[in-house]
């Protein structure tokens, strides 16, 4: 796959890898997401919108130059914006990729880390010397104000301009409580919303404090992901409990949505509104409870992203999935192409209800002449 | 989750999180007084640090935001302060505007910059703030509230007055914006209301109309009133969650049925 390096949400061309429900891949663009759902479908979406997460600054005690990038929070809740865990760089800035950013100065307990108008304390170090447990001083409404003004969104290496917020928020989001954006709702639009509306497909959305994807440090992001508060609405919970009812597929708009999802029904059986802290992880031994599908980014095997998917397929039919994304230059990263992919055991167990194409909304287009960028393509989809 | 609840009285606005814009002047900071007064979580914006400040202090618990609407790189900071502050928004006042050329001039002899920022002011700065609060406005109405924007504006958007061309023409557009979003957005729970305040003893219309006597003009209370009102029956006509979700259930009982 190739870096997606402009930051367009939806680049016309985007396109989408859909795995059907014989295990047969099909491409199509992604503005045709809504002709590969259900008319029962209820789809959920992660509605966070994203915090200006990176910090420039530097450390009180050395004048060392430092990036302090928050990356997890233990609650919701408006006023509590003091504490946050967060991952501290050297001296440089996103032009540099993480896996080449120095260590920051030794941090101990007590250091002052100034941050624009934002001063913070470090409470601990976490066992590792990037990661850190900050305070920050002043009101909520302080500290609101310095993230507005001195904070910009965490920045990737490999887009060469700065992200601005704008560029980083989904057309949904509301609530600031994400660290990186929630990008797979970047294939949302009102349009599709209005779509799905028309067809008779369900919207509803849970808030999903997504945290950092990567740190660019082995070490650090084998504990990725951070545990993630969540809040999930009664008209939420209630809508999941109907489609469960009567047996229709409910299709996460990202990894974060199948996280949380996932975390309530284990913890209560069943998803029920109210707000939590997710905290595990989800890999092939998962057995997914509440989600059917998953419309996702693609994502680099090794990644706990990838990881994530491995609770939807079996690692063969994963793998022909990457060596297909791979063979047809999908793009990755946060402003890339998409996959729509439907979990496997389910598939097998609902053989009698299957929905065969005449169901799907509408039919799709498979004609797009995809070029290949690498001469070959795996056998199985030539 | 705070609900609205008009149990107190019908023009009760208890736990409405509202957004106004333009909040330490004329209008705008009489809104602010109104719906703070009537129960409702207020945060307002203005360009003024100082007089943000003293908005705040005098209307204890509101939040005030520093910040200018007319200009992009302003808006975002200003929706996360918002959304950060009030966790959400069920309401957002447009109240900001500019004038254009002060003292008024005819359309002729109005200099581009001054169209500029009035369109800039009465017409991208509604748009772009609205719809960087649009997330959170339908997150609302998921929720099963309410959810109201209201713009401002004014007679001179739909009567041609000699000497306003600038603001009659960028409320104007902020008017028919209005209309167009009502018509696209009613359907995910968003309600747009445009308004006109009428003449109003205001420092916006002292500029304008620098002679007008004080006593033949409304007073902002007054509009503000009116205005809080306006809201508080689009909030009580707006379908309640219940019906919304009794059709939904329906449609897909439907669907159920069907397959």
């Amino acid at each position: 796959m190739i870096a997606a390096s402009e930051p367009r949400q939806r680049p016309p061309g985007a396109k989408l890898l859909v795995l059907d429900l014989e295990g047969k891949i099909v491409h199509a663009l992604r503005t045709e997401l809504v002709d590969f759902l259900h008319a029962s479908d209820l789809v959920i979406a992660n509605d966070a919108a994203t915090l200006p997460a990176s910090l420039a600054g530097s450390h009180l005690a050395t004048g060392a130059r430092i990036e302090v990038r928050l990356a997890a929070r233990r609650s919701l809740e408006p006023d509590d914006v003091a504490h946050f865990t967060a991952v501290v760089f050297g001296a440089g800035d996103f032009h540099a990729r993480t896996e080449d950013r120095p260590l920051p100065p030794p941090l101990v307990p007590g250091d002052r880390l100034v941050l624009g108008p934002l001063v913070a304390t470090v409470e601990a170090t976490l066992a590792h010397p990037r990661l850190v447990a900050l305070r920050f001083a002043g009101s909520p409404d302080a500290i609101w104000e310095g993230l507005a003004r001195h904070g910009r969104p965490i920045q990737y290496a490999h887009i060469a301009t700065p992200l601005a917020l704008w560029d980083v928020w989904t057309p949904i989001a509301a609530g600031p409580v994400a660290f990186e954006p929630p990008s797979a709702g970047f294939v949302l639009n009102w349009r599709a919303l209005a779509e799905m509306r028309t067809r008779g497909v369900e919207f509803a959305t849970i808030t999903h404090a997504a945290g950092l994807s990567s740190t660019g440090d082995a070490e650090l992001d084998a504990r990725l992901p951070f545990d993630e508060p969540y809040a999930i609405s009664r008209g939420t919970a209630e809508a999941i409990r109907r489609a469960k009812r009567q047996r229709r597929r409910i299709v996460a708009i990202g990894t974060t949505v199948v996280r949380a999802l996932e975390h309530a029904a284990t913890r209560r059986g069943s998803v029920s509104a109210g707000n939590a802290v997710a905290t595990q992880r989800i890999g092939r031994r998962t057995r997914l409870r509440v989600v059917d599908a998953i419309v996702s980014g693609t994502h680099e095997p090794g990644s706990s992203h990838h990881e994530l998917l491995r609770a939807f397929v079996d690692a063969r039919t994963l793998g022909r999935v990457n060596e297909t994304l791979a063979a047809l230059c999908y793009r990755t990263h946060e402003f890339g192409d998409s996959v729509l992919i439907a979990r496997q055991a389910v598939n097998a167990a609902r053989q009698p209800n299957r929905r065969d194409r005449s169901d799907l909304t509408r039919s799709p287009s498979q004609s797009h002449a995809l070029r290949p960028c690498l001469t070959r393509l795996p056998a199985s989809e030539m | 989750m705070n609900e609205v609840h008009n149990t107190a009285s019908p023009d009760s606005l208890r736990g409405l999180r509202v957004a106004i814009t333009g909040g330490t002047s004329g209008l705008g900071l009489a809104l602010v007084r109104e719906m703070a007064s009537r129960g409702a979580h207020v945060a307002f914006v203005a360009r003024n640090r100082d007089r943000v400040a003293t908005g705040a202090l005098e209307n204890p618990g509101t939040h005030g935001i520093v910040g200018d609407v007319s200009r992009k790189q302003e808006i975002h900071p200003i929706a996360l302060q918002i959304l950060g502050r009030l966790g959400g928004l069920d309401a957002l006042v447009n109240n900001a505007s500019s004038l254009g050329p002060t003292p008024l001039a005819l359309l002729s002899d109005t200099e581009c910059e001054d169209f500029e920022q009035a369109l800039a002011t009465n017409v991208l700065g509604p748009f772009r703030l609205t719809k960087a609060l649009l997330g959170a406005l339908t997150a609302s109405a998921r929720q099963g509230r309410a959810v109201v924007v209201l713009n401002v504006s004014s007679d001179a958007a739909i009567n041609a007055y000699s000497g306003w061309g600038a603001y009659g023409a960028s409320k104007a557009a902020l008017h028919h914006m209005s209309r167009i979003w009502h018509e696209e957005l009613v359907a995910e729970g968003v309600q747009f209301l445009s308004a006109n305040p009428g003449d109003m003893d205001t420092p916006l219309h002292a500029l304008a109309v620098p002679d007008a006597d004080p006593v033949t003009l409304k007073r902002p209370g007054t509009a503000a009133t009116e205005l809080a009102d306006l809201i508080a029956a689009a909030i009580a006509s707006a379908p309640s969650p219940a019906e919304s979700s009794a059709s939904a259930k329906l449609l897909h009982e439907n669907a159920a049925r069907v397959a």
